[in-house]
């Protein structure tokens, strides 16, 4: 499968983008349209804990409780459109058995309902990607595992047994990053995840690709919850803040570079629910963007939870833990929640006033914090421009990125439409200064952080082929 | 995209991290907390200032002058005793513990080669992450602030089994063990390890962290016991060590994690 990088945008200008439409809508699953006009709320949800124990019980607790009370819902709410996502727990990875038995189950019963009630259902299957870098992360490296190979394998299984798409959260640079975000490093952060993620991308997702389109799958696409949501969580809110925000954002600038490698190795969207990098992804290639922010409540806390529906084509509630809450179970309250929200969506695209809500969105987190500044989509837009003008270059895009970023949130300061802190604001200077420092050569820069972080713990740059 | 003109954004959101804003700055805190003595004070100071790099020259020099293990006690644990206070209000973050963290291992390091062997620290705890789970930064953390804390870390790392896990309780002889889980379905390793130690005759606290993790699961199982962020885990372990078994961490949990 041949890679073919963006070097244009999707877009002609930024006001172009609204929610439920998309450039290059997709279809799959029993009915779903995704980016052809309604935005699709999607549920992601996690087995009991111990109900992992044996294949009869979890496949069970995906099926007959997870799944059916989830369709029930929406039957029972009036909701057109539903889609489900299994983030696959570890246990999936490595018993092909058990996870051919929760697939096959979980598409049997969409089927079924979809032929009874004519509800428009799809499942979006999350692969596990185990692989540790201190192991390898290339096959035939892993000696304890096989996770190279057991990451490949997962993608036959989903599609074999009846997976509508298939997304993954692919661990590449991670290392990198982690040591970066505890030590304040940017480019440590640059060359894990808009470097290494992107080499480690451009390798794992064609062979998905190729995978999901032998068996008529829609290959969805990436995001770096490992990477820039780690790093988001750890600059956390007004009274959790381990990491500089400022910093947070920059990160999620080079992530934009990296998870739109598997759209440019043919995966068509929608990309995954927690890459707060979409709107970035969105703008410069058009392909559906799939997001969650105000309705994961159930997950974490973020500082953004409007502004991430403002050009979203999926809306999801990231996961939650199945139980019983009073209004149901867990899957069927935080579904009602999404799927109001997405009603409001398409209540605003029926009456033609999807882009007052676009910008009421918007509007509402935009002064927030940094990261929901760099992600308003005027913003997102000018980040995507930068790595398109780079192109071909995955070292100076990722960086275009970063810096643009980081200057647009330094502009905004200025003009008061972002406020800082002094600690911020100079840590925000500090990342400008060393990214305007970096080489422009893409050798010379991974010459320098080869050298710079050989220590780094589980760093090997032959998982990247380096 | 609609007009901002005229809108007043303190209406919608109030920016907490602005106003309370502690612009105090780490000299102010060194002016009170600094040793007196210079050679002391010279060490503190790296630490402080996370002179990862030239902490190995001032304690040799300090080596000339002064005992190693009061260059460790009365130099190197007060300056990130400062640090601990910095991050506390705010004034530093984790970036600055981490590396002040590594500038005193250096020191530590230099000084117990002098001494001709590891100084006696609070204890043992052994470390891991649950078996398939790969998510491993929580841990890490916590690793770096027990060891800034006077603790020595067993780190077993991440996708442990559980047998592997009591082998290594069986021999380091922990005071405590922690182990780490972001998926709902990794952490049903916890009871199952707390359960070989109870059945070995193991009886010490045995603390669950991590994103799926929460402290109702955590104290569901005998030994069990909760830290909710990394920054928890040095005064829960303090007073395992001042004679706390697992019960009474649960009965004084919030006041113990209160100031952390």
């Amino acid at each position: 499968m041949a890679i073919t990088r963006y070097t244009k945008m999707a877009y002609d200008k930024a006001d172009d983008m609204v929610f439920g439409h998309a450039k290059h809508p997709v279809s799959y699953g029993f009915g779903i349209k995704v980016g052809a006009g309604r935005v699709i709320p999607e549920l992601n949800y996690a087995p009991r804990p111990g109900t992992e124990k044996d294949i009869a019980r979890i496949t069970k607790e995906y099926v007959d409780y997870i799944s059916q009370d989830a369709v029930n819902r929406a039957v029972t709410l009036g909701f057109p459109d539903l889609q489900l996502e299994t983030e696959w727990i570890s246990q999936m990875g490595t018993n092909s058995k058990m996870a051919e038995s929760i697939v096959a189950g979980q598409t049997a019963l969409l089927e079924k309902m979809h032929d009874k009630y004519g509800i428009n259902l799809a499942i979006r299957h999350t692969l596990p990607d185990q692989r540790e870098a201190d192991q390898g992360l290339r096959p035939k490296m892993d000696k304890a595992h096989s996770y190279p190979e057991r990451l490949v394998i997962s993608a036959e299984i989903a599609c074999e047994n009846g997976a509508s798409l298939i997304s993954c959260e692919t661990m590449g640079g991670k290392e990198l990053l982690d040591y970066g975000v505890m030590t304040g490093d940017i480019t440590a952060c640059l060359f894990g995840i808009g470097y290494l993620g992107s080499l480690d991308m451009s390798w794992i997702w064609p062979q998905f690709v190729d995978i999901a389109k032998k068996n008529k799958v829609v290959p969805g696409g990436d995001t770096n919850c490992s990477g820039a949501n780690t790093s988001m969580f750890m600059a956390g809110g007004y009274l959790d803040n381990d990491v500089q925000r400022t910093f947070s954002a920059v990160t999620r600038a080079f992530a934009s570079a990296r998870t739109l490698c598997a759209w440019e190795c043919g995966a068509t969207g929608p990309d995954k629910d927690c890459g707060y990098e979409g709107p970035i992804c969105k703008a410069i290639a058009g392909k559906p963007n799939a997001q969650e922010g105000k309705n994961c409540q159930c997950a974490h806390a973020d500082l953004q939870g409007n502004l991430m529906a403002q050009i979203c084509d999926v809306w999801s509630n990231e996961s939650v833990e199945y139980h019983s809450e009073f209004g149901g179970s867990s899957v069927q309250c935080w579904l009602g929640s999404l799927g109001y929200e997405v009603a409001l969506m398409n209540t605003a695209i029926a009456f033609g006033k999807q882009k007052t809500l676009r910008d009421l969105y918007m509007f509402t987190d935009r002064a927030r914090g940094p990261e929901g500044y760099i992600l308003a989509y005027d913003n997102a837009y000018k980040i995507g421009q930068a790595i398109v003008a780079e192109g071909k270059d995955l070292y100076r895009r990722a960086k275009a990125a970063g810096l643009t970023a980081a200057k647009v949130i330094r502009d905004g300061n200025k003009k008061k439409e972002i406020l800082l802190t002094t600690k911020q604001k100079d840590v925000l200077d500090g990342i400008i200064k060393t990214l305007e420092k970096l080489p422009d050569e893409e050798s010379k820069f991974v010459d320098y952080c080869l050298k710079q972080y050989k220590d780094v713990p589980a760093f090997n740059p032959k998982n990247y082929d380096l | 995209m609609l007009s901002k003109k005229g809108v007043d954004f303190g209406f919608i959101l109030k920016r907490y991290d602005i106003e309370a804003e502690n612009k105090s700055s780490p000299e102010s805190y060194a002016k009170k907390a600094l040793p007196k003595d210079a050679v002391f004070k010279a060490c503190a100071e790296d630490v402080l200032y996370m002179r990862f790099k030239d902490i190995g020259k001032t304690v040799t020099k300090a080596l000339e002058s002064k005992k190693p293990l009061d260059i460790i006690n009365e130099g190197l644990v007060p300056g990130m005793e400062i640090v601990g206070k910095l991050y506390a209000d705010h004034i530093y973050y984790l970036p600055e513990i981490m590396l002040a963290a590594k500038t005193m291992e250096i020191g530590i390091a230099l000084a117990e080669k002098k001494l001709g062997g590891a100084r006696k620290t609070k204890g043992v705890a052994v470390m891991h992450v649950a078996e398939g789970d790969p998510h491993d930064i929580g841990k890490n953390i916590a690793a770096v602030m027990m060891r800034a804390a006077g603790f020595t870390v067993v780190d077993l790392g991440r996708d442990v089994a559980v047998d592997d896990v009591i082998a290594s309780i069986i021999k380091e002889k922990p005071f405590l063990v922690t182990g780490t889980a972001l998926m709902t379905t990794t952490m049903s390793a916890f009871p199952a390890i707390a359960a070989k130690m109870k059945a070995k005759g193991i009886d010490i606290p045995f603390m669950s962290a991590g994103g799926a993790v929460n402290r109702e699961f955590s104290e569901g199982f005998e030994l069990g016991i909760y830290s909710e962020k990394a920054p928890q885990t040095p005064p829960i372990a303090d007073k395992i060590v001042a004679g706390y078994n697992w019960k009474k961490i649960r009965d004084e949990w919030d006041k113990i994690v209160g100031g952390a």
